[in-house]
């Protein structure tokens, strides 16, 4: 994942998001699995990139 | 996975378009877009507070088009430093701002004047002293280096036609040991050429 190949820790996708349900764009979002997510990362206390 | 867009993307074009769409997110939030805006949207399928969102100005709140909740990755501690890229009309950043307190500050970036417009007004009109709102763009972000505890985001970075630019920006103006607390859509399968060089489909 790109956050991780920029150096940063404790990727973490926590939660999804059905956000695209309802609207015009819905059959799209579920077609090409399109959805909100929620995700930490952390910078870490030493930053040798 | 791609992480930048196709080489001939008219970027400045891709520009133009997210700016209009979003001055009129900002101007008329009950309009006719691909999205979902406002408070109730954001209480029932993306769960915010409602309570926390009443007592927001509804002129902000009416103009969130968040894809998911920052808020609910991890507490952000009093007297903290953070920073909204792409904070809109100020919903996210003003829940900031009451979360770190009158020692904390609350910082937001957007590209579209009349969403930082908005979001300035929502701030003093809520009586937040410690949020700031400035003028910028995610792949140059108008913030000093390892100078932020916590960034967040919610359905911007997506936008940016160079994700490595961008989530480079906020490596670069997090403290060490800083925290991203990032919302935005996903896509589960790789796009094709042609899908992503088509900006309708990028903007809505």
């Amino acid at each position: 994942m790109l956050l991780g190949h920029l150096g940063f820790d404790e990727v973490d996708v926590k939660e999804r998001f059905d956000c695209f349900r309802g609207t015009s764009k819905e059959g799209v979002a579920r077609k090409y699995g399109v959805v909100g997510v929620n995700v930490y990362a952390r910078k870490p206390l030493s930053t040798v990139r | 996975m791609a992480h930048t867009c196709p080489v001939d993307l008219d970027t400045l074009r891709l520009r133009a378009e997210i700016e209009s769409i979003y001055r009129r997110v900002a101007t008329e939030p009950s309009g006719d877009f691909h999205f979902h805006r406002g408070p109730t949207y954001a209480a029932e399928m993306l769960d915010y507070d409602a309570g926390a969102l009443a007592r927001l100005p509804a002129d902000s709140t009416a103009s969130f088009a968040g894809v998911a909740n920052p808020h609910r990755i991890a507490p952000m501690t009093a007297g903290a430093t953070v920073v909204d890229i792409g904070c809109g009309a100020g919903m996210d950043l003003m829940l900031a701002a009451e979360a770190v307190g009158p020692g904390g500050r609350a910082i937001g970036v957007d590209m579209t004047e009349a969403m930082a417009g908005r979001a300035r007004t929502a701030a003093k009109s809520r009586g937040l002293d410690n949020v700031e709102v400035r003028l910028g763009d995610a792949m140059s972000l108008p913030v000093d280096s390892e100078s932020v505890d916590v960034v967040i985001s919610n359905g911007v970075l997506n936008l940016t036609p160079d994700k490595e630019q961008a989530f480079g920006e906020v490596f670069r103006i997090l403290k060490p040991g800083g925290q991203f607390l990032y919302g935005d859509i996903v896509v589960a399968t790789e796009l094709s050429e042609s899908i992503r060089r088509n900006i309708d489909l990028w903007t809505g």
